[in-house]
C-alpha cells in the first residue's frame, strides 16, 4: 500500500517538475490572464488569411491563459502571414515592458490548411511565453447519431473541422486515442457482436466471445486494456499486443467492470468496478496484486481519465446529477467542478492538462462542452444536428 | 402467492442443482449462488468460458419469446421473470432452435462503457440460468447492447423499467 501511494507520488513529482518557468507567471487560479496584443501582425484582407487571424485569436482566448487585446498589453505578437503560394506565417513575440523577445519563428502550411497552421502557431506563442503545452493542435475523437446510426467522428479542438471516420451503419461506443495520436481504439458492433477496433485496420482487435469493450493501449503501445466477459463475467485484461498475450487483472464474480485507463507511466490502470454495490473508481497496479479503491463520495463515479498531469478526471453523480470531479491520487483529494444545472459526463483531458472535455446533456439532448479546471466559464464545442457524446483528446 | 412460493422452491431447487453442476470442479460456498443472501452484486457462475463466436449467426428471431426485465443496476433474474428463462430452455432442449442469442440491455443512465458490462451480465445472468436448466452452453451467445438500443425512447422510470432487459434472438 505504501509502495503503491511512494509510486504514485513520483508520478505527480515527474510531471510538475517537468514544466520550466517562463518569462511570465501563470496565477494559479486562472486570474489575472496575460494581455495579449495582435495588432503589430499584418495579414491581407482575402479569405484564408482572415481565417487565420481569427482562429488564432480564438485558440489564444480558449486557452485560458491569454486576453487577445486591441491596445496596450503585455505581449506583443508581430510578423507577417502570407497566402501566395503556400501559407507563409513569420512570428515574433515580445515581452513588452522588457523588449525580450521570446519568440521568432517561420510557420508554412498547405494551401488549405489556415486553421491548422493558426492552431499551431497558438501553441507555439502559448509554450513561449507560458512553458506550458497547449491545446489548440489537439484532436477530438467522438460519437455522433446524426446519420442515424452512431458512427465515430473527428474534430478539432474547437469543435471545427468535424469529419466522419465511419460508415458503418453500426453502433460505435467509447472512443480512445492511441498514445501516439495517429490512431483512435474503439468498440463496434459491425461485425455483429460488440468488438473492439482501431482505425486504420481492419482486422478487430479483440473479437473473443461476449463482450470485448473499452480497449485502451498503454503509453508504451504494445499493450491495451481492454473488459472481456470470455470467461463468463466481464472483467479487466492486458492483451499484449505484440504476442496476443491475455493477463486477467480482476476476478471479481460480483460486479462488473469497465472503462480501464493508464497512468501517464503505464504503471498502473485506473477503471470502473461494482463489487461494493455501486460503480466506482479503483486502481491496480500493472503487473497485478490488490486494487486500491480511489473513490468514495457520490452515488457513483465513472469513466475515469488519468492526465499527463496527474490529476484523474471522472464522473460523479451527486445529488441526482452527473458532474465532473477531479482527484489526485497521491494527496487522495477531490474537487468537483463548477457546473450550472445539467449532467456533464464523460470527461478526457485536453493535450494542455487545464481543460476539460466532456458531454453534456439537458433536456435529454447531448453537446459536447470544454470546462476550464482553473475558472472560465464552460464552452460549448459542438451542439445540435443530433447527439453527441464520448469526447476522447488526443495526447 | 402459492405459486410464487412454488417458484421460489423451484428456484433453490434449480439453484442447488447449480451447485451440483458447479461443483464438479470445486466446491464453493453457497454464497456464490443464486438466491442467497449476498448483499452486493449478483454472482455468476462465472467460470463457463464463452465460445468463440466466429462463424455464428449474430442476429435471430426476436419475436418468440419475451424479454426478461431487471431491478435497476442489477443483474438478478427474479423470481417473476424465471419462467421465462424456462420456456426458452424447453425450446432449446426439444431441439426446436439452434441456439440463442441472449441479447443484454441497459438503461440510460450510467455511463455508456459500465452499461456496456451491465448488459453483459444480464445476459451472462440470464445464460447461466438456461444452462442450470439443462440447455448446452455451446449453443447460447451472449451480446451486450449497454444503452444504446433502448426498446422505449422515454426518459422516465416507466421507459427505464422496458429497457433493462435480456432478449431472446433464437436463431
Amino acid at each position: 500500500m505504501m509502495k503503491k501511494l511512494t509510486l504514485l507520488l513520483g508520478i505527480c513529482l515527474v510531471v510538475s517538475s517537468a514544466q520550466p518557468q517562463r518569462v511570465i507567471d501563470v496565477a494559479k487560479k486562472g486570474e489575472g490572464k496575460i494581455a495579449i496584443n495582435l495588432g503589430s501582425y499584418r495579414a491581407w484582407n482575402d479569405a484564408t488569411s482572415r481565417t487565420f487571424m481569427s482562429v488564432l485569436k480564438a485558440d489564444l482566448n480558449r486557452s485560458g491563459y491569454f486576453k487577445v487585446t486591441a491596445s496596450g498589453g503585455q505581449i506583443s505578437v508581430a510578423g507577417t502571414f502570407k497566402t501566395e503560394n503556400s501559407m507563409q506565417a513569420d512570428v515574433q513575440v515580445y515581452n513588452v515592458a522588457t523588449r525580450a523577445r521570446l519568440l521568432g519563428k517561420t510557420y508554412k502550411g498547405a494551401g488549405n490548411s489556415a486553421s491548422t497552421l493558426a492552431h499551431k502557431v497558438a501553441d507555439e506563442i502559448l509554450y513561449a511565453v507560458t512553458g506550458k503545452k497547449g491545446m489548440a493542435s489537439g484532436k477530438i475523437a467522438l460519437v455522433g447519431n446524426r446519420t442515424g446510426s452512431k458512427e465515430l467522428y473527428v474534430c478539432d479542438m474547437d469543435g471545427n473541422n468535424l469529419k466522419q471516420v465511419t460508415s458503418d451503419r453500426s453502433i460505435v461506443v467509447g472512443p480512445c486515442w492511441a498514445p501516439d495520436g495517429k490512431a483512435v481504439t474503439y468498440t463496434s458492433y459491425k461485425r455483429g457482436y460488440p468488438n473492439v477496433f482501431m482505425t486504420g485496420r481492419s482486422k478487430p482487435l479483440s473479437d473473443l466471445g461476449g463482450l470485448n469493450a473499452s480497449g485502451t493501449i498503454s503509453p508504451d503501445g504494445r499493450s491495451m486494456a481492454v473488459i472481456l466477459s470470455k470467461n463468463g463475467n466481464p472483467e479487466l485484461y492486458i492483451k499484449n499486443l505484440r504476442t496476443g498475450l491475455l493477463t486477467r487483472m480482476t476476478r471479481t464474480r460480483n460486479g462488473n467492470e469497465a472503462s480501464p485507463c493508464w497512468s501517464p507511466d503505464g504503471n498502473h490502470i485506473a477503471y470502473v468496478s461494482d463489487t461494493s454495490g455501486r460503480p466506482q473508481i479503483y486502481i491496480i497496479a500493472r503487473n497485478g496484486g490488490r486494487p486500491v479503491r480511489l473513490t468514495s463520495s457520490g452515488t457513483e463515479n465513472v469513466s475515469p481519465d488519468w492526465g499527463k498531469n496527474g490529476l484523474i478526471a471522472f464522473c460523479s453523480r451527486i445529488g441526482g446529477r452527473y458532474r465532473i470531479a477531479i482527484a489526485n491520487p497521491t494527496a487522495k483529494s477531490m474537487r468537483v467542478l463548477e457546473t450550472e444545472w445539467a449532467d456533464y459526463e464523460d470527461p478526457s483531458w485536453a493535450p494542455d492538462g487545464r481543460h476539460i472535455v466532456c458531454s453534456r446533456t439537458t433536456k435529454h439532448r447531448s453537446s459536447i462542452y470544454l470546462l476550464d479546471t482553473l475558472k472560465d466559464s464552460p464552452v460549448a464545442l459542438i451542439s445540435g444536428s443530433g447527439d453527441w457524446f464520448s469526447p476522447a483528446c488526443s495526447p | 402467492m402459492k405459486n410464487s412460493v412454488f417458484k421460489a422452491i423451484m428456484f433453490l431447487l434449480m439453484a442447488g442443482s447449480l451447485a451440483i453442476v458447479g461443483g464438479c470442479k470445486k466446491a464453493r460456498p453457497s454464497a456464490d449462488l443464486y438466491g442467497s443472501d449476498n448483499l452486493y452484486g449478483d454472482p455468476l457462475m462465472g467460470d463457463i468460458p464463452l465460445i468463440d463466436p466466429v462463424g455464428l449467426p449474430a442476429e435471430g428471431n426476436r419475436e418468440l419469446f419475451s424479454p426478461v426485465y431487471f431491478a435497476y443496476d442489477s443483474s438478478q433474474v427474479n423470481l417473476e421473470e424465471a419462467d421465462k428463462c424456462e420456456k426458452v430452455a424447453q425450446y432449446l432442449k426439444r431441439g426446436k432452435g439452434n441456439g440463442v442469442i441472449v441479447e443484454g440491455h441497459a438503461d440510460e443512465r450510467g455511463s455508456r462503457e459500465y452499461n456496456l458490462a451491465l448488459g453483459e451480465r444480464r445476459a451472462l445472468a440470464v445464460r447461466d440460468y438456461l444452462i442450470s436448466l439443462g440447455v448446452d452452453p455451446a449453443t447460447i451467445q451472449t451480446k451486450s447492447y449497454g444503452e444504446e438500443m433502448p426498446a422505449d425512447m422515454g426518459h422516465d422510470e416507466a421507459a427505464w423499467r422496458k429497457n433493462r432487459r435480456s432478449v431472446f434472438a433464437i436463431y
